[in-house]
C-alpha cells in the first residue's frame, strides 16, 4: 500500500534521509521509529505529500505522490506532530472545513463519521483554542480520518500527552486499523505503543533504515536474552549456567541475564523458581531499538 | 473549486471571529464617514455660495465633488487597512502549522492562492458594503449618477482586489505578519504614488510605462465613470499576476 524506494532529502547541506526504502502492506499496522531528529517527520510528510523528496520516490497504492499528489490525498489521512488547527474554529466547523476541502461529498455524514470515531461528540461546539491537549490531539485525527482513507499516516499521536490520554489515543489507533482493513502507519519514540498496536516495526536512524520486520522476530532477537528478576539471586547464576543450551550468564546489578544458544526461555523459567523468579522478560524491542540506534551507524 | 470557496469562507469568517477584521472595519467606516460627512458639509457650502450665480452652479455636480473624491479617499483608506487585514492569510498558517492541512488535502497550491485571496476580498466586499448608506443618502438626496456609482464600486474592488492579491503573495513570503505587512503596504503605496513622478520627467518609454503602472492613474479615470478597458486589464493583470506568483510560492513551500 505505501511504497518508499531510494527516498533521500536534504535541507541544505543536512542530509536528512538517505536512501529510505520500505514497503507497507495493505492492512498492516507499523510502527515507525526512531529517534528524535532521525527522519521519521520527513519520511511522512514526503509521503502524505506536503513536502518534495530530493530523490526517490513514494508511492501509495501504486500512485506516485510527487506525479498526483491529489489522487494521493483523496485516500491517505495524514496527522502531523502538531495538529493543524485553526484555533478559533469550534471542533466541528474545522472537521467539517476538513471534509469540504478533502472533497467530501456528504459533509454532514462524514463530519459527524469523524467525530463519532474519535470522541469529540460532545466538544463538537467548543472553540479549539479552549480545549486540552489531548483533545486537540484528536481533532487532528478526526481531521485525517474525515474523508475515510485508506492509509493514515499519523506523527506522533501521542506525544505529550498524559499516560490516561495515550492509553485512549492508543485505543483509537487500534479501533481504527481492526476491522476496516485501513493501513496504518504510526511513529513514536514510546516503545510500548508499537508493542502494543503494531505488527510491523521499521525502525530510523540517522536517514536510514536499520531494521524492519516483524514485532516477533525483532523483539526475540538473535542472541536469545532472557532477563530474570529473582527474589533469592544467590547461587542463581551457577544454577543458570547448568541449564542447558544456556552460553553466558551474567548479573546487570539488578537482574540476571541469561543468554542461551537457542530459545531457552522454558528451561530457564523451571530453572529458576526455585530462587523465586519475580519476573522473566525475553529480548525486548528496547534492547534491539538501543542496540541499532546506538552503535553508531554513521 | 469547491476547495477554494471553502478556503474563502474560512478565511472571512476567521476574520471576524478575530478582533482583527472588526477592529479594520471600524476603522475604515470610521474614517469613511469623517470624509463622507466632511464632503457633504463642504458640497453644500460651495453650493450655497454658487446660489445667484447660475453658471457656476450648474458646473457643480454631486457626482465630481461627492463620489469620486470619496471614493479616491476611500481607496487611500483600503491602502492602509488592507495589509493588516491580508498579513495574516498564509503567514499564520505557516506559523501555526495548520498549513499542513492545506498541503496535505487533495486541492492544488493554486486553489490554495486562489482561497486566501477570495478570503480578503470576501472582507472587501463587507467593506464596500459598509457605504452603501452613503450613497442611498445621495439618492435620497441628490440625484446622483447611477454609472458614475457603478464605475466607483467597480474601480474600489479592483483596486482592494490588486492590494488583497499583492497582500496574499507577502503573507506567503513570510512566518512574520509584521513583514508581510511592511511589503504589502510599502508595494501597495508605490504603486500608488510612482504617477507623481511622471510630471517631472521627459517623454520616454520610461515615463509610459511608469504612467501606466501607477495605480492612481487608473484608478481616478474609472472614478469619473469611465470603464476603460485599459484600467480594468492593469487591475486584473497585477491580480492575475500576484495569485499566480502566490501559487508558485505554496507550492514552493513544499520543497523546504
Amino acid at each position: 500500500m505505501i511504497e518508499v524506494s531510494g527516498l533521500t532529502k536534504s535541507y541544505g547541506d543536512t542530509l536528512a534521509l538517505s536512501d529510505v526504502s520500505f514497503t507497507v502492506k495493505k492492512g498492516e499496522v507499523v510502527g515507525f521509529l526512531g529517534q528524535n531528529g532521525a527522519g521519521k517527520s520527513t519520511t511522512m510528510r514526503i509521503i502524505a505529500g506536503s513536502l518534495g523528496a530530493s530523490a526517490g520516490t513514494a508511492k501509495v497504492d501504486g500512485v506516485d505522490v510527487a506525479e498526483n499528489p491529489a489522487k494521493v490525498q483523496r485516500i491517505l489521512g495524514y496527522a502531523p506532530e502538531t495538529p493543524p488547527l485553526y484555533g478559533n474554529m469550534t471542533v466541528g466547523d474545522y472537521v467539517r472545513f476538513a471534509a469540504t476541502i478533502k472533497g467530501v461529498t456528504d459533509i454532514d455524514a462524514a463530519t459527524k463519521m469523524a467525530l463519532g470515531r474519535v470522541g469529540l461528540e460532545s466538544v463538537a461546539h467548543r472553540i479549539i483554542d479552549n480545549l486540552s491537549k489531548g483533545y486537540r490531539q484528536r481533532v487532528g485525527l478526526a481531521q485525517a480520518l474525515v474523508h475515510d482513507p485508506k492509509v493514515l499516516v499519523l506523527d506522533e499521536p501521542t506525544s505529550g500527552l498524559d499516560p490516561a490520554q495515550r492509553i485512549e489515543i492508543k485505543n483509537l489507533i487500534q479501533s481504527l486499523s481492526e476491522g476496516d482493513d485501513r493501513t496504518v502507519m504510526l511513529s513514536t519514540h514510546v516503545l510500548a505503543e508499537i508493542e502494543a498496536i503494531c505488527n510491523r516495526v521499521i525502525i530510523i536512524h540517522k536517514g536510514k533504515i536499520v531494521a524492519q520486520s516483524d514485532l516477533a522476530t525483532l523483539s526475540g532477537g538473535a542472541d536469545k536474552k532472557v532477563h530474570l528478576e529473582l527474589r533469592r539471586p544467590e547461587g542463581a547464576m551457577e544454577a543458570m549456567r547448568r541449564v542447558a543450551g544456556v552460553t553466558s550468564v551474567e548479573h546487570d546489578g539488578v537482574k540476571l541475564v541469561v543468554t542461551g544458544e537457542r530459545d531457552v526461555r522454558e528451561a530457564v523459567a523451571a530453572a529458576a523458581i526455585p530462587f523465586g523468579l519475580l519476573s522473566m522478560q525475553g529480548q525486548s524491542l528496547e534492547d534491539t531499538y538501543i542496540q541499532l540506534t546506538t552503535r553508531g551507524t554513521a | 473549486m469547491i476547495g477554494a470557496l471553502s478556503i474563502a469562507r474560512r478565511e472571512t469568517s476567521a476574520l471576524f471571529n478575530t478582533p482583527v477584521g472588526w477592529v479594520a472595519l471600524t476603522a475604515f467606516t470610521f474614517i469613511g464617514g469623517f470624509f463622507f460627512s466632511y464632503l457633504i458639509y463642504a458640497y453644500f457650502n460651495v453650493y450655497q455660495q454658487s446660489v445667484g450665480n447660475p453658471q457656476e452652479a450648474d458646473q457643480l455636480s454631486v457626482n465630481e465633488f461627492v463620489i469620486q473624491n470619496l471614493f479616491s479617499n476611500l481607496g487611500l483608506i483600503a491602502l492602509f487597512i488592507l495589509p493588516a487585514v491580508t498579513m495574516r492569510l498564509i503567514a499564520e498558517d505557516r506559523r501555526q502549522k495548520s498549513i499542513e492541512l492545506l498541503l496535505t488535502s487533495p486541492i492544488g497550491s493554486f486553489q490554495i492562492a486562489l482561497g486566501k485571496f477570495l478570503g480578503g476580498m470576501g472582507f472587501a466586499m463587507v467593506m464596500a458594503g459598509s457605504t452603501v448608506p452613503y450613497m442611498w443618502f445621495l439618492y435620497a438626496f441628490g440625484d446622483p449618477d447611477s454609472g458614475i456609482v457603478v464605475a466607483n464600486y467597480v474601480g474600489f474592488t479592483l483596486l482592494c482586489g490588486t492590494i488583497i492579491a499583492l497582500g496574499t503573495f507577502c503573507s506567503a513570503m513570510t512566518e512574520n505578519q509584521i513583514v508581510a505587512f511592511m511589503m504589502t503596504f510599502a508595494g501597495g503605496l508605490l504603486l500608488w504614488i510612482s504617477g507623481w513622478f511622471t510630471q517631472y520627467m521627459d517623454d520616454s518609454a520610461l515615463k509610459t510605462f511608469v504612467t501606466s503602472c501607477s495605480m492612481l492613474n487608473h484608478a481616478d479615470s474609472m472614478g469619473k465613470g469611465l470603464l476603460h478597458s485599459q484600467d480594468v486589464i492593469y487591475f486584473l493583470t497585477f491580480i492575475g499576476f500576484f495569485l499566480f506568483a502566490t501559487s508558485q510560492r505554496v507550492e514552493a513551500l513544499r520543497w523546504r
